[in-house]
């Protein structure tokens, strides 16, 4: 495998071929292969299955085309036995395989394709290099349907009652993306029961589908059949009302849903872990990743369904978990390395080595290397050239180190593939060599020349030389840049002692981290204190108890209430924040931060809230049972004030809480009338059980719409409450003891906080979060991190989850005496810099800040642990006043010219 | 394993999007990461998407 | 008089249109070879003022990619 350089030339003759995986099948790979072009590792592995030398020993034609020796048919599978500390099971899923539902004919029909091939065909790098062909006959598709809940929310055809969580979402964004890709003539048509579309920016999303005329039709279907020779397809479906339907369409695609993977079982197995019924690993609400075996934590689908988010958020939990139970043995298998020490250059004459590559035949065989080599010699600066048949095999590398030192060079080019997987590698070379790593440069001679001129050599050759040239050029003018670190100040500042901020300095706490709470009211707890169960029906009244006694008892965590934050500055491993509690002000410095300020259920004077004592709203109810018990007929009114135009969100939580409350009317007393007015039902994954068990109870579901919204009057004797029935097409009037109204979750008024971390917040006023997919719960800045409702509403368990990992990601903070920061940064000039303060209000990270320099007024000031070194300061900058290091003006420039 | 003497290591089953949160947030931490894949890549399903809701990222 | 060849100088972002001129190799697709690329770490690092100058050393087009 290290002898790989993944030239492809061993795939080129490979006469084994099957189904391509990654591609879902619609085209085959061969029998050695790489999974997709972005694979890492970037290396070519054989299929046993289907080489023909393993299965009957002939062939053996990878091995003779393979220019490095990579190829050992004598590999065999090995057991390894590893001591591990703790175990994380992210096993993932399987996607649902439609075959078994007959009315899709999925396999049968061509122009029937699943939503995983569907997303194939819109791959750049798919099986039709993103053209959307349909498979029939390979045209355009101008309608397309999306069938919802195909393998969820289903038990009469395959067992999977929970909702997949996951299908509304990706069958609006393929809808979206088709029509980008097809133009306006494309239809697409979403198909669906409830359309689920309860995460962070996914309600406007889902109204951008809409106007951008992507129809949705709630609707179930009955079958798919194909009208003529052409494969085009004739859908029959029936409508919310009980209408017999058809239409035609040139695809239709099934929005499949997950299950547990098949490997799942043995592994439970083999952990000793429990699954629950579905299989997927067993978890409680009030511990969300931690598996019925204890150091054994879960993670993503393979705990139930989900999206990237919440996976990624729930790994860095399992990271957390796995961490407390280890804190006493961190550090004791990593080491550091260490390099010899850096040789002073400044003020020398560049005396530069250019290593050009051959790369086997990939660059060797196409430009002509020995030619370059010598053009190399002749560029101003170089003292040195040679030509490798691979730069980065080893013993070149250890050869490189004698030449840089024996030619006493002080820049290195190397001329091969590309810098983004090998520039790390030759910059440890530099290293060893006593050399800074930012004295080097590559030039992309092989993926931007020779494999992309291959049928050129003359072009390739020259384009070659003047790649090298600008390499040149550019390491003229590099300099040492001297590694940035920063100190850590080992503590961390949670700001909101609700349950997220609690469980966040306590996951610190354990692991040994001191953590201070910020509280502005006078206890802790926050939202959890109106909530008593979680929907699974554990007590978090008793939860909650438990963990303000864990954090207000544990000597590594100083509660602070009534306190307000009114002042903040530092960076990452180096915040100060001042903090006004009890009259006093003082001023706590920290490593990292953890925003957690919670939120609220939202005040409204809809539907008579406030002025009839029979309408409540959430969990006034809980608080009451009595009466609950007493009242024969309840009504409860989701969506009050969310998805709307004011909170165009759904606050995620209400339809489980809501649905949960009205099977709790049910089983206190069973007689009585229960009434659910909703827009969509979002049970989503597991939750779903609960909806159909409120059904199963009798609680009657009544769908309306926001341009109808059901009217909640007063009468005598109580309150009737007026409907639109579209099921039953006509308006019913129900006479009501309770109204209660699921209102909108909203934040706090987090303004204040926002501008003193310089943080940013989205339009509904939570904060946002670095990369809604990748970084959840990292800010932009570095030491920041966020998480709870102040992110966005969820249960209990997710805020938990994010809480943990929020803590996991300050951790990867607060572990280190000193954190090694890119040090590939901004640089301003304050003699140049006027204080226009630009810069400030451009950089994304916040890393740069307005100082008062006495007599000059305000100068622009570096905070180079938070730069990313982007560059967006130095282009805007009026003055000139700011370069970026190693990405200086004049270095870009010099490669600039020498291109011309 | 000796609770008052761990190993500080960490297995991690499956190289998807979430495995692969974990490997980093523990390595980072100053823990060993074994990071186990069936395959041979790590990525996962997410490797097999075009683009990402809402945001439409790439999500390669 | 032979062909008008441009020449081309492309600033590409290290994180997309750069990793995605590698995978135009990788992928072995073919295009013509006037372009030359300049690495920077975002395309926000493109000062308007290496436009003009590429375009000022005789440079036909600036592309710029991130």
């Amino acid at each position: 495998m290290d002898k790989c350089i993944a030239c492809g030339a061993c795939t080129k003759k490979c006469p084994g071929k099957k189904p391509d995986e990654y591609n879902e099948g619609i085209i085959s790979r061969k029998a050695i292969y790489v999974p997709y072009p972005q694979a890492v590792p970037l290396k070519y592995a054989i299929d046993p299955e289907i080489c023909l030398y393993l299965q009957k020993g002939k062939c053996g034609t990878c091995k003779k085309v393979c220019p490095t020796g990579a190829i050992n048919y004598d590999d065999k599978e090995e057991q390894v036995t590893l001591k591990v500390g703790s175990v994380i099971v992210t096993a993932g899923f399987k996607a649902f395989n439609p075959a078994k539902l007959d009315q899709y004919q999925h396999g049968t029909l061509p122009n029937v394709v699943t939503s995983l091939e569907f997303e194939r065909y819109l791959s750049a790098g798919g099986p039709t290099a993103g053209h959307i062909k349909r498979p029939s006959d390979g045209k355009e598709p101008r309608k397309i349907a999306w069938l919802q809940c195909v393998g969820s929310r289903d038990i009469n055809k395959c067992d999977n009652e929970y909702c997949s969580s996951v299908c509304c979402m990706y069958a609006i964004k393929e809808a979206v993306i088709a029509r980008e890709h097809l133009g306006k003539d494309c239809r697409p048509a979403i198909f669906f029961m409830d359309l689920r579309s309860h995460g962070k920016e996914f309600e406007k999303y889902y109204n951008r589908a809409k106007a951008d005329g992507v129809r949705f039709i709630r609707s179930r279907v009955h079958s798919i059949t194909e009208i003529d020779q052409s494969g085009t397809l004739d859908l029959r479906y029936v409508t919310e009302s009980g209408d017999i339907m058809n239409e035609t369409f040139d695809m239709v695609v099934l929005s499949i849903g997950m299950e547990a993977p098949d490997s799942i079982m043995d592994l439970a197995g083999t952990l000793g872990i429990e699954l629950n019924q579905y299989h997927f690993v067993k978890t409680d609400d009030l511990s969300p990743v931690a598996t019925s075996k204890p150091g054994i934590y879960v993670a993503g689908v393979a705990q139930g369904c989900k999206d990237i988010p919440q996976s990624v958020m729930e790994a860095s939990a399992a990271a957390c978990s796995a961490g407390i139970s280890l804190a006493r043995a961190r550090g004791s298998l990593v080491r550091e390395k260490i390099f010899p020490p850096e040789k002073q250059i400044t003020g020398q004459e560049p005396r530069i080595g250019v290593f050009v590559c051959n790369c086997g035949v990939n660059i060797g065989g196409i430009a002509d290397v020995p030619a370059v080599v010598e053009y190399a010699k002749t560029l101003p600066g170089v003292t040195y050239a040679e030509e490798n048949l691979f730069s980065c095999s080893q013993d070149t590398q250890d050869k490189m180190v004698e030449v840089i030192r024996e030619q006493n060079l002080n820049r290195v080019v190397v001329a091969a593939c590309t810098p983004r997987t090998h520039e790390p590698l030759f910059q440890e070379t530099l290293r060893n060599a006593n050399l800074n790593p930012y004295l080097f440069e590559m030039a992309n001679i092989r993926n931007q020349c020779t494999w992309v001129h291959s049928d050129n050599k003359e072009i390739a050759t020259r384009k070659a030389k003047n790649l090298v040239s600008m390499s040149v050029s550019r390491a003229r003018l590099l300099e040492a840049v001297p590694a940035l670190s920063v100190n850590v100040d080992k503590s961390a500042l949670v700001v909101g002692g609700g349950v997220a901020g609690m469980t966040a300095a306590l996951s610190l706490a354990n692991q040994g981290f001191p953590a201070t709470i910020v509280e502005k009211t006078e206890e802790l707890g926050g939202a959890a204190r109106d909530i008593h169960k979680t929907w699974q029906g554990q007590d978090v009244q008793k939860f909650l108890k438990d963990l303000i006694s864990k954090v207000e008892n544990h000597p590594d965590i100083n509660v602070m209430i009534n306190a307000e934050i009114t002042g903040a500055s530092g960076f990452v491993g180096n915040f100060e924040t001042m903090i006004a509690a009890g009259g006093n002000t003082s001023i706590v410095r920290h490593g990292a931060t953890i925003i957690a300020t919670g939120g609220q259920a939202s005040e409204t004077d809809e539907y008579l809230l406030g002025k009839n004592p029979n309408v409540t709203r959430w969990h006034d109810l809980e608080h009451n049972p009595d009466k609950l018990k007493k009242a024969e007929s309840v009504v409860f009114i989701q969506c009050v004030g969310s998805r709307d135009e004011k909170r165009p969100y759904c606050s995620r939580i209400c339809c489980t809480a809501s649905i949960k409350q009205a099977i709790l009317a049910k089983d206190l007393n069973p007689g009585a009338d229960v009434y659910v007015l909703y827009r969509d039902i979002r049970t989503f994954g597991d939750r779903e059980v609960l909806y159909k068990e409120a059904r199963n109870k009798g609680v009657i579901f009544i769908r309306y719409s926001l341009e109808n919204k059901p009217v909640v009057q007063e009468v005598e004797g109580g309150l009737e409450v007026l409907v639109f029935d579209p099921v039953l097409q006509k308006k019913l009037a129900i006479q009501a003891d309770l109204v209660n109204l699921a209102t909108a979750i909203v934040p706090h008024d987090n303004e204040k906080l926002a501008s003193l971390y310089k943080l940013s917040m989205n339009e509904d006023k939570f904060f946002m979060e670095a990369h809604a997919k990748l970084r959840p719960v990292d800010f932009a800045t570095d030491g920041l991190f966020l998480c709870g409702l102040a992110h966005y509403p969820k249960p209990i368990e997710e805020n938990i989850a994010q809480a943990m990992a929020a803590a996991s990601r300050a951790a990867t903070i607060l572990s280190k005496p000193s954190i090694q920061v890119s040090p590939l940064v901004s640089q301003i000039n304050a003699e140049k810099c006027i204080g226009c303060g630009l810069c400030v209000s451009i950089c994304p990270f916040g890393a740069i800040e307005l100082e008062e320099i006495e007599g000059k007024g305000k100068r622009a000031k570096n905070i180079s642990a938070s730069c990313k070194g982007c560059g967006l300061c130095a282009s805007s900058c009026p003055q000139k006043a700011i370069d970026m290091l190693h990405f200086r003006d004049e270095q870009i420039v010099a490669a600039v010219i020498a291109a011309a | 394993m000796n609770k008052n003497n761990p190993a500080g290591s960490v297995l991690v089953i499956g190289g998807g999007i979430t495995g692969m949160q974990s490997a980093i947030d523990l390595a980072e931490s100053g823990f060993y990461v074994y990071l186990v894949e069936e395959t041979s890549a790590i990525g996962g399903k997410m490797a097999q998407l075009d683009k990402t809701f809402p945001t439409n990222d790439c999500a390669m | 008089m032979a062909e008008f060849e441009p020449k081309i100088v492309a600033f590409l972002c290290n994180w997309c249109a750069y990793a995605g001129a590698d995978l135009a190799g990788v992928s072995r697709m073919q295009y013509p070879s006037n372009l030359r690329t300049v690495r920077v770490m975002c395309s926000g690092r493109v000062d308007p003022a290496f436009v003009v100058k590429a375009l000022k050393e005789g440079c036909d087009g600036v592309l710029v990619a991130g």
